[in-house]
């Protein structure tokens, strides 16, 4: 009988090692009839269904946690956009940064380059000076709302680096903007209410 | 001789007078469409009209199988002293027609003022130009000189041609022409990179000065024209950085600022630089020392971008860009450069409600003038403009087709190149702005911010 004890308890642990190396297969049925007809093996067997959902639910965290990151990340990177000549935050481009705002409020580790740009329109030397202003305005717009200025660098690119390189009212409006570029803290992204 | 062209002047109200005398405005120009234009201002004659002086090229002559390079010589000759627009040039007549001997009588009914006769002297590399200046109507030599020649099959070749062709202008007017300088511009690639390429002035040599691969802007040239100052972005933030043209050597400008360094230019001692550092929170116009290597030092610091400096040629001011009075209103500010601060006034024709955008500024050599670019209210183009400080800083514009911009002055202070787009596509172009008469001096590539050398005889 002990023996037999034995043997039951070092199938299960082996069942149970087993289950954790792949998680998502179900736990092998014939030790757990044998450990109903052992009795007191229940705890065991619980213990590890436990560890079971635990580990699961771990994982299912993990992902939202993983989405809840990428589309944190995807926020900080979103680009902003200007009207012709102007340097002003628009209300479209203010909603975008009150979502960057909570982002980088709660991921004090990350920092951001903030790179302006401009349509090609107009001198290529004031071009620079434009696209450092619009890079200038969404860091006001961030130290304003409580972020140390520390955690950006500002620089333009003017008219040099067009997104889409065509001579339209179109390819001028997606190409007056800002980037934003994670320099440091990329790995410790942390979404808003996490 | 053409009354075709025209200059324009943005002037006083006294300008509607000189409104009554256009009858010959180019095609598709009303004075009121012109009035909408730049705001604030009016049209005036300006471009002179007054005839050129004929001039004649006897054939160059060359022995000891020097023929070909005489040729050669005649051709860039004949081909620079056009470029100054300066003379009538008479050139390429039917050989029949020339005596090896210079004809006054014939010369003379054919109208020439002046006759340059020239011959290849030498061997190898002691070779030389010998050129004469007749006065056809007085029927003598009145200049009389030689040119050492660099070898024939070096672009150094062409370049010491044109010294003796800037001196043939100097014999005439007492000021030497442009044909011996450079042109250094940034040229756009497909790949959307740029690096600097030089041009001679009258459009051969093309060829390119580096090859970082990244995006280099606003090349700058130093007084003696053996160094380029320009804006690059290679470590990835934009920083200054000094090309040695004979060495090939490069360093950069320190950057104890945070913020972007651009638009470089050199002070006339060709120790001092001036730049712009904008972002940061305080952006401002900031000089150091090259050679000393030390004293960065403040000209102008506020919020608002000062960028584009240019001195005067005595050194004593700068000209500068800035948008203190708005974003989209670009203005160009005078300035002294030993007393600065807060004393800068500006130049170009603000109006309170109809500012306009002025940019790119560049002062004239001779001091008198400076040139930049404007925007056309209507259309969105621009074009190149000119006050006239010794006139109250009359504006005048220079160009009327497309779009222009990003003004040089060649070193005889009259000639301008600048950047320009036409229905066929890009090109750097020369304008002569006292006749009006412009050149296309480089078509076919993107180019950026052209910059006019200093005379690069030796």
């Amino acid at each position: 009988m002990m023996y037999r004890r034995l043997l039951v308890v070092s199938v299960v642990l082996a069942g149970l090692t087993l289950a954790a190396c792949r998680r998502e297969s179900p736990p092998p049925p014939a030790p757990v009839e044998e450990a109903e007809e052992a009795g007191p093996d229940l705890d065991s067997l619980r213990a590890y269904e436990d560890s079971v959902r635990a580990a699961e639910e771990a994982a299912r965290l993990a992902a939202e946690r993983e989405r809840a990151v990428a589309d944190a990340r995807a926020i900080l990177e979103q680009r902003v956009h200007f009207d012709f000549d102007e340097s002003a935050i628009r209300s479209d481009t203010e909603q975008v940064l009150r979502q960057k705002l909570a982002i980088l409020n709660n991921s004090p580790q990350v920092q951001l380059r903030l790179e302006g740009h401009t349509d090609e329109r107009g001198s290529v030397e004031y071009n620079q000076a434009l696209g450092s202003r619009r890079a200038q305005s969404v860091l006001e717009f961030f130290t304003q709302n409580g972020i140390s200025a520390n955690r950006f660098q500002t620089t333009s690119y003017g008219e040099e680096r067009p997104l889409v390189n065509e001579s339209n009212e179109s390819a001028w409006a997606q190409n007056r903007r800002v980037e934003f570029v994670i320099i440091s803290g990329g790995d410790q992204i942390n979404p808003p209410g996490s | 001789m053409s009354i075709g062209h025209l200059r324009f002047s943005l002037a006083l109200p006294s300008g509607v007078a000189v409104l009554a005398l256009l009858s010959g405005l180019p095609p598709g120009l009303g004075a009121q469409d012109v009035e909408e234009r730049f705001p604030g201002v009016s049209l005036g004659l300006t471009y002179e009209t007054r005839a050129l002086p004929d001039l004649a090229i006897q054939p160059f002559t060359g022995r000891l199988g020097a023929e070909a390079t005489a040729a050669r010589a005649e051709n860039i000759v004949a081909r620079d002293l056009r470029y100054s627009n300066r003379f009538a040039v008479m050139d390429e007549l039917p050989e029949s027609m020339v005596q090896e001997e210079v004809d006054y009588a014939f010369w003379d009914q054919m109208g020439a003022t002046w006759l340059v006769a020239g011959s290849v002297e030498g061997v190898g590399s002691s070779r030389v130009l010998v050129l004469e200046l007749h006065d056809v109507v007085y029927r003598e030599v009145v200049e009389r000189d030689r040119f050492p020649l660099a070898d024939p099959d070096t672009p150094e070749f062409r370049m010491s041609v044109h010294a003796a062709s800037d001196a043939v202008v100097e014999w005439v007017f007492g000021e030497p022409g442009i044909a011996a300088t450079r042109i250094v511009f940034s040229r756009r690639m497909e790949d959307g990179t740029q690096d600097l390429w030089v041009v001679d002035s009258d459009g051969e040599n093309l060829r390119r000065l580096t090859n970082h691969q990244s995006i280099s802007l606003s090349p700058a040239w130093s007084p003696e024209g053996r160094r380029v100052l320009y804006t690059s972005y290679r470590s990835g933030l934009p920083r200054i950085y000094e090309l040695d043209l004979e060495t090939g050597a490069e360093k950069q400008v320190p950057a104890p600022r945070t913020g972007d360094y651009f638009t470089p230019a050199y002070h006339p001692d060709g120790e001092t630089v001036a730049f712009a550092v904008v972002g940061g929170g305080r952006s401002g116009i900031f000089t150091y020392n090259l050679v000393r290597d030390c004293c960065f030092q403040t000209l102008t610091e506020g919020r608002s971008e000062d960028i584009s400096p240019a001195f005067s040629p005595d050194g004593s001011r700068l000209v500068f860009n800035s948008n203190r009075l708005g974003v989209g209103a670009p203005q160009i500010y005078l300035m002294s450069y030993q007393n600065s601060g807060g004393n800068a006034r500006v130049l170009s024709p603000y109006m309170y409600e109809r500012p306009g955008y002025y940019t790119s500024p560049d002062w004239s050599p001779l001091g008198d003038r400076i040139v930049y670019h404007g925007r056309v209210e209507q259309r969105g183009r621009h074009q190149i403009l000119v006050s006239e400080l010794a006139r109250q800083n009359r504006v005048v514009q220079l160009t009327f087709d497309g779009n222009n911009e990003d003004p040089s002055w060649a070193p005889d202070g009259r000639h301008i190149v600048y950047v320009g787009s036409r229905s066929w596509g890009w090109g750097i172009f020369i304008t002569d702005a006292v006749t009006g008469n412009t050149r296309t001096l480089v078509s076919g590539v993107r180019p950026n911010l052209p910059a006019w050398s200093p005379p690069l005889t030796r």
